[in-house]
C-alpha cells in the first residue's frame, strides 16, 4: 500500500491559550512495501503525522490518502504500534492477540491459530496466559506487535516503538524488527528520535523541521542489511549518520531557540 | 526517646508467620481489651460510664440469642440493597458521562450542585417524601452512594489511556465495542475503589437513618438500648456493627483484588 | 482525553458555525441545565397536579428561604452548626496529623495505633454516638467530640501514609547538607507532605459536616440538623427545602475555603502551577 501525504496541515489545540500549528502543509510520497523513518527533533509533529496517518486525528487542511483510499478513521488496514505498549492490562497474552482477530469475520480455531502463530513468531511461546504486568518492556512490545501484525495490516505505523526499552532491549527488538519484516514486507511507517536506529531500519529517512513541521530532507539509506552488525560499523553507514545528525542538529537547535524566545 | 516495649519477640510456636505478623498487628487490641477489664473491675472508671469488657461480651451473647440477627438482617439488606443499585446505577451514569457529551453536559452540573451538600441532611427530606419505613431509609442510602461512585467512575473512564481507545479503533473496534470492552475494564480499578468509599457511606447512612428514624435495625437497637439504661448491651451492638462494617470492607478489598487480579 | 469518536472527519473544517455552536452549548450548557430544572420545578409545583406539601413551588422555598435569613434565625443555626463541625474539624485536625506524623516517626506509636486507625477507618463510626452521649453529655461537648472522632481515622491514616511516602533521596540530600531532627522534620518531611495531609483534610471536611447533622437530628437543640428534622416532624415542607438549600450554601462555602487555603499553601507545588482539575 503506498501513502501519499499531501500539503497535509494540522493544528494542536491546548485546553487553555492560542491553537498552535503543528504541522504546515508538509508533503510526501511513500512507496508500497517501503520502511520509512521519521525523524526529528522533539515537538517537530512527528507523531502528529503519525497519528494523523492512523486516522486519530482530524486534518486542518491536505489530505491523506493509503493505497488510493482517503483517511477518515483509524482502520485495521493501518495497524498501530505505541511507544507505551498500549495492551490491555486485564487481557492475557494471547487474549491481546486475539482482539483484533475478533473483529475480523473468522472461525475461532482460525482465529487462535493465527494468534498462536504471532505468538510464536515473536518468540513469546509459552506466555500465552501471562498478563502483562508480568512481562517486561520488551516482552510486552512484542505483544503489540504480534497484535498489531495478526489482524495482517496494509501498512504499520510505529511510534518510538522502542524508546521505552532499555539500550540492550532495543538493539535486540531493531534486529527481530527487520526480521519479521523482512519476512513479509509491508509499508513501515517509524517514528524516531535516534538518528543510528532510523538509518540502521529504513530504505529512506525523511527529516523533519522543528515547529511547525515540514520536510527538512529526505535521505536515501539503501543498505545490504544481511549483517546488521556489520553494517553499523561500515563507512558508508557512519557517514549517512553523520550527515543525518547534523540535519536534525540543526533544527534542534531551532527549536530550542524558538521555545527560550516563547517560554510557556 | 526509648521506650520499653513488651513485644512477643518470637512466635514460632504458633506455627506459620503469617499467623504470628497478624498476631502481633492486632496484638495492641488485646492490650487494650486488658486494660479496659483491669480498669474497670479495679473501680477506676464508673461501671455507668464503661461497662466492663466482660459484661459487654455477656450482653452481646444474650442479645444475639433474642433479636440482634433480625435487626442486624434489616440493617444488612436495606444497605446493600441501597448500595447495589447506587452502584449500577452510578458507574452506568458515570461512563456515559465521561463517553457522551450531551449526557455529561446535562448532569455535571447536577453533581457539582449536589457534591458539597451532606448526604445526611437528605434525611429529614426523605421523612417527608417517602415516610418513616424501609423505603425512605434505602433511597437515602441510595442517593448518598450515588455521587462516590458517579465521581469516581466519570474519573476513571475520562482517564482511561487515549492509546488504548485508539489501538482498539485501528483494529476494527466500533464505538460501542469500544465502550463495553475497553473503557469499561480500563476503568473499573478506580471504579472499584470509589465502591469501596461507597461502601463506607453506607454503613454510616444506615446507622444515622436508623437512629434518626428509629423503628428496626441495629441503629435503632442502640439507640433504644442507651434510652433503656442497658449501657452493657448499647456498647455490645455499637461495637457490632463497628466491626461489620470493618469486616465488609476486609471483605470488599479480597473480592476487588481478586476482580483485579491482573494487576501487579 | 477519552471521549466518544470526537474527532472531526477530515472532510469538515474545524472552524465552522458548528465549532462555534458547540462552544456556547458547553459555556452556556451547565446554567441552563439548573435554570431549566427551576423552571421546571416552578411550573409542575404552580400548575402540576402535585402536592404542595411534598413539593412547595420553588418560589415559596425561597420566600422562606429569605425570611428565615433576614429574620436571624438561620444565621443563627448555621453558626452553631459550623461552630461545632469546624472546632470538631480542627481539634481533629491538629491530633489527627500530629498522631499520623508520630506514626511514620516512632515505632511504638505505629504498633498501637496501627490496628486501631486500620479498624476504626471503615468502621461506622456514627454507631458510637449514643456512647459519647452517655460520656459528654446532651450538648454541644458531645456533638464536637462524636464529629472529631468520626473525621480523625481519614486524617492520621492519610498523614501517616503521606509522611511515610516522602522520598527517602530528599530526606538523605536534607541529612547529607547537615540538618538536624527537627529541621528535617519541619522544613522538608512536612513540606513534602503537605499536598496529600491536605488531601486527608479535604476529604474529612465533608465527614465533618455529614456527621454534625446527624449529631444535631439525634440529640435536638438548636442547629440546621435539628431545626430540618423538627421541620419535617412538623410538616413543615419549606423549612426542610429552605434547610436543605442554607447547608448546601454553608458547605459549598466551607469546602471552598479550604480549596483556597489548599492553593494558597500549595502555590509552590506544580499542581497549582500548571491548574490540574479535579471533578
Amino acid at each position: 500500500m503506498s501513502i501519499s501525504i499531501d500539503a497535509v496541515t494540522h493544528e494542536y489545540r491546548p485546553p487553555r491559550g492560542r491553537p498552535v500549528l503543528a504541522l504546515d502543509r508538509i508533503s510526501l510520497e511513500i512507496a508500497d512495501r517501503e520502511f520509512l523513518a521519521l525523524l526529528g527533533p522533539s515537538g517537530c509533529g512527528k507523531s502528529t503525522l503519525l497519528y494523523l496517518l492512523g486516522g486519530f486525528l482530524p486534518l486542518a487542511g491536505g489530505a491523506i490518502t493509503v493505497g488510493g483510499k482517503a483517511v477518515t478513521a483509524p482502520g485495521p488496514d493501518r495497524g498501530v504500534v505505541f511507544q507505551h505498549f498500549a495492551l490491555f492490562p486485564w487481557k492475557t497474552v494471547r487474549e491481546n492477540v486475539l482482539y483484533g482477530l475478533g473483529k475480523k469475520r473468522l472461525e475461532k480455531d482460525e482465529r487462535l491459530r493465527i494468534a498462536q502463530e504471532h505468538i510464536d513468531l515473536v518468540h513469546l511461546t509459552g506466555f500465552e496466559d501471562a498478563f502483562p504486568s508480568q512481562l517486561s518492556g520488551g516482552m510486552k512490545q512484542r505483544v503489540a506487535i504480534a497484535r498489531t501484525l495478526a489482524i495482517d495490516p496494509d501498512v504499520l505505523l510505529m511510534d518510538e516503538p522502542f524508546g521505552a526499552l532499555d539500550a540492550q532491549t532495543r538493539i535486540i527488538m531493531q534486529e527481530e524488527l527487520l526480521a519479521i519484516w523482512g519476512r513479509s514486507p509491508k509499508t513501515v511507517v517509524f517514528v524516531t528520535h535516534d538518528v543510528r536506529e532510523a538509518v540502521l531500519l529504513a530504505d529512506r529517512v525523511a527529516v523533519m523541521t522543528a515547529r511547525p513541521g515540514r520536510i527538512k530532507e529526505i535521505v536515501e539509506t539503501k543498505f545490504d542489511r544481511s549483517e546488521l552488525n556489520e553494517l553499523s560499523k561500515t563507512p558508508e553507514f557512519v557517514e549517512q549518520v553523520d550527515y543525518i545528525w547534523n540535519l536534525v542538529r540543526e533544527e534542534a537547535l531551532a527549536a530550542d531557540a524558538a521555545r527560550a524566545a516563547n517560554p510557556g | 526517646m526509648i521506650f520499653p516495649v513488651i513485644v512477643p519477640v518470637s512466635l514460632s510456636d504458633c506455627g506459620s508467620t503469617q499467623m504470628a505478623l497478624v498476631l502481633r498487628r492486632y496484638s495492641p487490641l488485646l492490650l487494650i481489651v486488658i486494660v479496659w477489664e483491669a480498669v474497670t473491675r479495679g473501680g477506676l472508671i464508673d461501671e455507668l460510664f464503661l461497662p466492663m469488657f466482660s459484661d459487654v461480651v455477656i450482653a452481646f451473647w444474650e442479645i444475639l440469642q433474642e433479636d440482634l440477627l433480625y435487626h442486624v438482617g434489616r440493617s444488612v439488606a436495606r444497605g446493600f440493597t441501597a448500595l447495589a443499585c447506587a452502584i449500577v446505577f452510578g458507574a452506568s451514569i458515570g461512563v456515559l458521562m465521561a463517553w457522551y457529551k450531551p449526557v455529561r453536559i446535562l448532569v455535571k452540573p447536577v453533581i457539582q450542585c449536589f457534591y458539597p451538600m451532606p448526604k445526611s441532611a437528605l434525611i429529614p427530606l426523605a421523612i417527608i417524601w417517602i415516610g418513616l419505613g424501609d423505603a425512605s431509609k434505602i433511597t437515602l442510602i441510595f442517593i448518598g452512594c450515588l455521587l462516590p461512585v458517579v465521581v469516581s467512575a466519570f474519573n476513571a473512564a475520562r482517564g482511561v489511556d487515549e492509546v488504548l481507545i485508539w489501538s482498539a479503533r485501528s483494529m476494527g473496534a466500533t464505538e460501542g465495542e469500544v465502550l463495553r470492552e475497553i473503557v469499561v475494564p480500563a476503568a473499573l480499578p478506580e471504579i472499584l475503589h470509589g465502591v469501596r468509599v461507597a461502601l463506607a457511606l453506607s454503613f454510616i447512612l444506615m446507622v444515622s437513618s436508623e437512629l434518626i428514624i428509629a423503628n428496626d435495625g441495629i441503629g435503632f437497637l442502640i439507640g433504644f438500648l442507651g434510652e433503656g439504661g442497658d449501657f452493657k448491651g448499647m456498647f455490645a451492638c455499637a461495637i457490632t456493627i463497628a466491626s461489620i462494617g470493618f469486616c465488609a470492607d476486609r471483605l470488599y478489598l479480597y473480592v476487588s483484588g481478586r476482580i483485579l487480579s491482573w494487576q501487579e | 482525553m477519552a471521549g466518544a469518536q470526537e474527532t472531526v472527519p477530515n472532510d469538515r473544517k474545524p472552524s465552522s458555525m458548528r465549532a462555534i455552536g458547540g462552544r456556547l452549548f458547553e459555556t452556556v450548557g451547565p446554567y441552563s441545565v439548573i435554570v431549566g430544572i427551576i423552571v421546571l420545578w416552578e411550573a409542575s409545583a404552580q400548575w402540576g397536579d402535585i402536592d404542595p406539601f411534598l413539593l412547595p413551588a420553588f418560589s415559596t422555598v425561597m420566600s422562606r428561604f429569605f425570611a428565615d435569613l433576614f429574620s436571624g434565625k438561620m444565621l443563627m443555626n448555621a453558626g452553631l452548626t459550623l461552630w461545632r463541625a469546624l472546632t470538631a474539624f480542627g481539634i481533629a485536625g491538629l491530633l489527627g496529623v500530629t498522631l499520623g506524623i508520630l506514626m511514620a516517626r516512632t515505632v511504638p506509636v505505629r504498633w498501637f495505633f496501627d490496628p486501631i486507625v486500620s479498624i476504626g477507618l471503615p468502621a461506622p463510626k456514627i454507631a458510637l454516638l449514643p456512647i459519647f452521649m452517655l460520656w459528654f453529655g446532651l450538648f454541644d461537648a458531645a456533638k464536637i467530640m462524636m464529629v472529631a472522632f468520626s473525621a480523625s481515622f481519614q486524617i492520621i491514616a492519610t498523614t501517616w501514609a503521606a509522611t511515610r511516602a516522602v522520598e527517602k533521596e530528599l530526606i538523605w540530600s536534607a541529612r547529607s547538607l547537615g540538618a538536624t531532627d527537627r529541621q528535617l522534620l519541619w522544613q522538608v518531611i512536612l513540606p513534602a507532605a503537605l499536598p496529600q495531609i491536605l488531601t486527608g483534610l479535604q476529604i474529612a471536611l465533608p465527614i465533618c459536616m455529614i456527621v454534625v447533622l446527624v449529631t444535631e437530628m439525634v440529640m435536638g437543640g438548636e442547629g440546621l440538623g435539628s431545626a430540618m428534622l423538627r421541620a419535617s416532624r412538623f410538616a413543615d415542607s419549606p423549612g426542610v427545602f429552605s434547610g436543605i438549600l442554607s447547608i448546601g450554601i454553608a458547605g459549598f462555602l466551607v469546602i471552598k475555603s479550604l480549596e483556597i487555603v489548599r492553593r494558597r499553601l500549595l502555590s509552590w507545588h506544580q499542581e497549582v502551577a500548571q491548574d490540574r482539575a479535579t471533578v
